[in-house]
């Protein structure tokens, strides 16, 4: 209790004041309604996990809410304005994280981490190496991602995370292939975000272990 | 916010970092070129007048079938593997990362190809006049190959017959760059002035790199969502 209370205080130092908006979003896939008339309102801290069994379209409001893909009805607004009308602003502001781990097996996890933060549009917020010892690939600098397993991969995906200053985490299956530490260390990261004022919508099947923060729950597809 | 400039360069090196440890697939247009010409003149008989008539002609040819061979890899992995998303969601417009991308895609298979064709045709006895207008043509023409051959490549990605479609989609687009350099070459053969020709190739150049990034950055939107 008392950490969280620290945790705000630094919030209102570290202005970090998103709200992120979702009004009557509607998604057909292939001709099929995956979901319709899905709305809700975040603002900073707020930590929202989207439920449904799958082929619900969890994956496809993340991607929407990333702006991958165009909504068929409904709008999604960040700080009031449209996301495509501020899309380079709100790119910046976005760290999304999908199935796919978006880092190249031929490269070393430190030169995907350098490519990340180029993409990303702001410096890093903490030395490469740094990054690399936070998700326990501590002495595999020099390493190809084609030598790592599966999990390692992921832990450089999601490395992305520390480096960027994004205010909004959008996190598809987060934990898949990540052991129990791997878990742990992604959990943690998540209550630190939100307590600094950020907002974090994700979706997982795992059981999940954050006492600090209250989680918000969205359901997709048939109850 | 560090600079575009940082951004493109660090896309741009990326490229040629990921090409130098995927060599075989860097030197298969390189070794279907080479393999052409060497043929060529197996088929034709060893008459010189003939060669020096169609050298041009063939490694212009080549160059362009090379070129296209490789085109598909621009953005196949990137692609398959998510960082032509992260690219997309980039802070960074997706513009300046698709131009980084064609250029570096340039540098890998568009320079050696000169390089390997300017050598092919001095081994093939093509004239001294024809080999400077050969030579600028290809300098001039094989960036646009790149550049209009990235808008098709964007919008055919992950596409399981996208190979037939992307051939369908950029040959045509092709093929003022083949007349027109066949035209200066011919030219400068018959010792005639042949910068008119120049003149639209660069256009052409012109064009394509003002346009092509543009176009390709929103074809590859297109096939993410």
């Amino acid at each position: 209790m008392m950490e969280r209370q620290t945790a705000q205080d630094d919030h209102t130092e570290d202005a970090w004041l998103s709200q992120l908006e979702v009004s009557g979003l509607e998604c057909i896939r292939q001709d099929i309604i995956l979901f319709q008339d899905v709305s809700f309102k975040l603002h900073s801290g707020d930590l929202l996990q989207i439920d449904g069994v799958n082929g619900s379209g969890k994956s496809s409001l993340l991607r929407l809410i990333a702006g991958l893909m165009q909504p068929s009805a409904g709008e999604i607004s960040w700080q009031g304005n449209e996301i495509s009308s501020c899309r380079y602003e709100y790119q910046q502001e976005i760290s999304y994280i999908g199935h796919l781990n978006g880092v190249k097996d031929a490269l070393t996890a430190v030169e995907n981490l350098r490519v990340m933060v180029a993409l990303a549009g702001s410096k890093p917020e903490l030395p490469l190496s740094k990054a690399l010892d936070q998700i326990e690939l501590a002495g595999m600098e020099s390493i190809p991602l084609s030598r790592m397993s599966a999990g390692q991969k992921r832990r450089v995906a999601l490395a992305r995370l520390f480096i960027t200053k994004a205010a909004i985490w959008l996190l598809d299956e987060p934990f898949t292939s990540l052991d129990a530490s791997g878990k742990l260390v992604i959990e943690r990261l998540i209550v630190e975000h939100c307590a600094r004022g950020g907002i974090i919508i994700f979706s997982t099947h795992q059981p999940m272990e954050i006492k600090d923060c209250s989680i918000m729950h969205i359901h997709l597809g048939k109850k | 916010m560090t600079s575009y400039w940082n951004t493109f360069r660090v896309i741009f090196l990326r490229d040629i970092i990921l090409a130098s440890r995927y060599r075989a697939e860097l030197a298969n247009p390189l070794i279907f070129f080479i393999m052409v010409i060497v043929l060529f003149p197996f088929a034709f008989g060893s008459d010189p007048d003939l060669l020096r008539r169609v050298t041009a002609g063939m490694i212009w040819i080549t160059a362009l079938l090379a070129s296209s061979l490789s085109l598909e890899g621009i953005f196949r992995s990137d692609y398959a593997d998510g960082s032509a998303e992260q690219m997309v969601l980039s802070g960074y417009p997706l513009t300046l990362l698709v131009a980084a991308k064609i250029a570096a895609h340039w540098c890998l298979t568009g320079l050696p190809l000169i390089i390997i064709a300017m050598l092919t045709a001095y081994l093939l006895s093509l004239p001294a006049q024809a080999l400077q207008a050969l030579f600028l043509t290809l300098f001039l023409g094989t960036p646009v190959l790149s550049l209009i051959g990235a808008i098709a490549v964007a919008l055919t990605v992950g596409l399981r017959s996208g190979g037939m479609l992307l051939s369908l989609i950029i040959l045509p687009l092709y093929m003022p760059i083949l007349i027109f350099s066949m035209l200066a070459v011919e030219n400068a053969m018959a010792d005639i002035p042949f910068d008119a020709e120049l003149y639209f190739l660069s256009g052409m150049l012109v064009l394509s790199i003002t346009l092509a990034p543009i176009a390709t950055a929103y074809s590859l939107r297109i096939r993410m969502s």
